[in-house]
């Protein structure tokens, strides 16, 4: 039970480094925000993710996730855009509102760099134990204790979703309506709420002494039951696209 | 070794004691059983052994608690690790939630204490052995059943070998061959480890059956203390909400109806019940 994105699949991309995978999305993300053209945005989605979600057998779920993960923000962009941008190119008017083409292409070229962005996010998670994420950066300095809280997030969600689940079938089969108007609704949450927040306080209790107990905070460096793989080429290939990365942004940005 | 000198604690905001001049003192390598009623203070002395009392749970404590020579009140939790485990009821607040597989939970405190990872697998193995989940390494905890998480919670511990084993009524979600197992693990773990067991546990015929010896707290006193036979046939049990064993239930009927002479000693496990009634 876990609410990651993660996919077990016997390929290359799975096989890189947590860490390798982490610079190529930050790569797509940089490149889709420097450059200014639709078309070269698209082609980094096309020619770099797509290609590379093959390469990781994992094509159909990508795209699917893509479209869920961008859909809400297109839905919003090409109203505001086509009717509040500046242009001339009037297509449509209604009243005091006219759709304009230039905030049409605004909308679309936005779209589209968000689609590159979520979508090499969404390539590190599908391809990524997050659990194996961490722990490479945890090697490289970043708080275990911030790490811990990342991971366990993603784990322990569908565990509180199954207590809420089975508190709320008590309490029905208890005869507590929690179907019908908006009042009922509301009334029917407190019954529902107050278990669930005082168990989740009680967890949390007995998490923290369980994690004191398994030397959480125990002084001293800390070992690891799975080595990561990190190739031969790696560290010169992740090298290569932080300086990559950097200049574009110098180039672009500063 | 666990030494437990004229142990009071009150915890912070009431004004009744939850322990009141305990005095204990187990040798290693025992498997001693703390039972009581409700409310009596058995996870608070539970706790009191393992550093959280006075560490995480604050109030006023007077007395004094060793374990292996280091006073515990003194020594940060962080140190105590290792040294002592603490298992609870509930198992799934003691999944770690960082880590994907039965094997790598188990694994969490050995990373934790800096184990070196070529040690690594010899102890889960063991660990795993011992506790009967063979062939679950790779499952996620989450998809365990409550018994067999509740394992997994004192394979993670004793995969960190600690010296002290403490164990707050481990078997309450558990099914008698799920409790038998866990049991058998523990007295495995005293026997073959000379490691010091403490267990907080309600099943009577369990206690009496595995236990080397059995303490009774009622109202934070220690009321009695001793080995099974002797603590759990006593006559004024009852008194202190402490129930009785099938086995002296019955045995107390059978003198009841005078099918037994009144004077015989009361069994309290099944083989000195058939003892009894042969």
């Amino acid at each position: 039970m876990t609410a990651t994105l993660f996919i077990e699949r016997p390929s290359g991309l799975h096989a890189l480094n947590p860490l390798t995978k982490l610079t190529l999305a930050l790569g797509a993300v940089v490149a889709a925000a420097a450059l200014e053209t639709l078309p070269s945005v698209l082609a980094v989605y096309l020619l770099v993710l797509v290609p590379l979600a093959a390469w990781a057998q994992i094509l159909p779920r990508f795209l699917r996730t893509c479209v869920r993960v961008v859909w809400p923000f297109a839905l919003s962009l090409f109203p505001i855009q086509g009717l509040f941008a500046e242009g001339t190119h009037i297509l449509f008017s209604l009243g005091p509102f006219s759709l304009k083409a230039e905030g049409l292409r605004i909308a679309a070229f936005l779209t589209v760099r968000l689609l590159v962005g979520l979508g090499a996010a969404t390539l590190l998670m599908l391809t990524t134990r997050p659990d194996h994420l961490m722990q490479s950066l945890v090697q490289r300095g970043f708080p275990g204790q911030l790490a811990y809280i990342v991971v366990t997030a993603l784990q322990i969600i569908p565990g509180f979703q199954a207590r809420a689940q089975a508190i709320l079938d008590s309490q029905r089969s208890r005869g507590l309506e929690t179907e019908g108007g908006p009042v009922r609704r509301i009334r029917a949450l407190a019954p529902l709420v107050s278990p669930l927040l005082l168990g989740s306080l009680m967890d949390l209790e007995e998490r923290a002494i369980a994690l004191e107990a398994r030397a959480f905070n125990h002084p001293g460096t800390k070992t690891s039951l799975t080595e990561l793989h990190d190739g031969r080429a790696e560290p010169a290939v992740r090298m290569l696209l932080l300086v990559l990365i950097l200049g574009i942004v110098a180039l672009r940005f500063v | 070794m666990i030494e437990v000198r004229g142990l009071t604690f009150t915890y912070s905001g009431t004004d009744t004691p939850a322990l009141q001049g305990i005095d204990l003192s187990i040798p290693e390598g025992q498997l001693c059983a703390v039972v009581g009623a409700n409310g009596a203070g058995k996870s608070t002395l539970c706790y009191a052994l393992t550093g959280f009392v006075p560490h995480f749970f604050h109030g006023e404590m007077h007395g004094q608690v060793s374990v292996g020579g280091r006073t515990v009140a003194t020594t940060a939790l962080a140190d105590l690790a290792g040294e002592i485990g603490l298992v609870f009821q509930n198992p799934f607040s003691q999944i770690s939630g960082a880590r994907y597989t039965v094997r790598e939970e188990i694994a969490f405190g050995l990373e934790n204490l800096g184990i070196p990872r070529a040690e690594m697998p010899e102890r889960i193995g063991e660990a795993v052995e011992l506790t009967g989940l063979s062939g679950l390494e790779e499952r996620s905890p989450y998809a365990l059943s409550g018994g067999q998480q509740q394992r997994l919670a004192i394979a993670s511990m004793i995969v960190m070998r600690p010296r002290i084993l403490v164990l707050d009524e481990p078997t309450s979600q558990l099914d008698p061959a799920g409790s038998k197992e866990v049991f058998a693990a523990l007295r495995a773990l005293a026997a073959g480890r000379n490691t010091t067991v403490v267990l907080v546990e309600h099943k009577l015929e369990w206690v009496a059956a595995f236990a080397d010896r059995v303490v009774v707290l009622a109202g934070g006193r220690l009321i009695a203390d001793g080995p099974p036979a002797q603590v759990l046939a006593a006559a004024d049990l009852e008194q202190h909400g402490v129930g009785r064993t099938r086995y002296t239930l019955a045995a107390r009927q059978a003198q009841a109806r005078r099918l037994r002479p009144p004077s015989a000693d009361l069994p309290v496990t099944l083989d000195q019940a058939r003892e009894f009634f042969r």
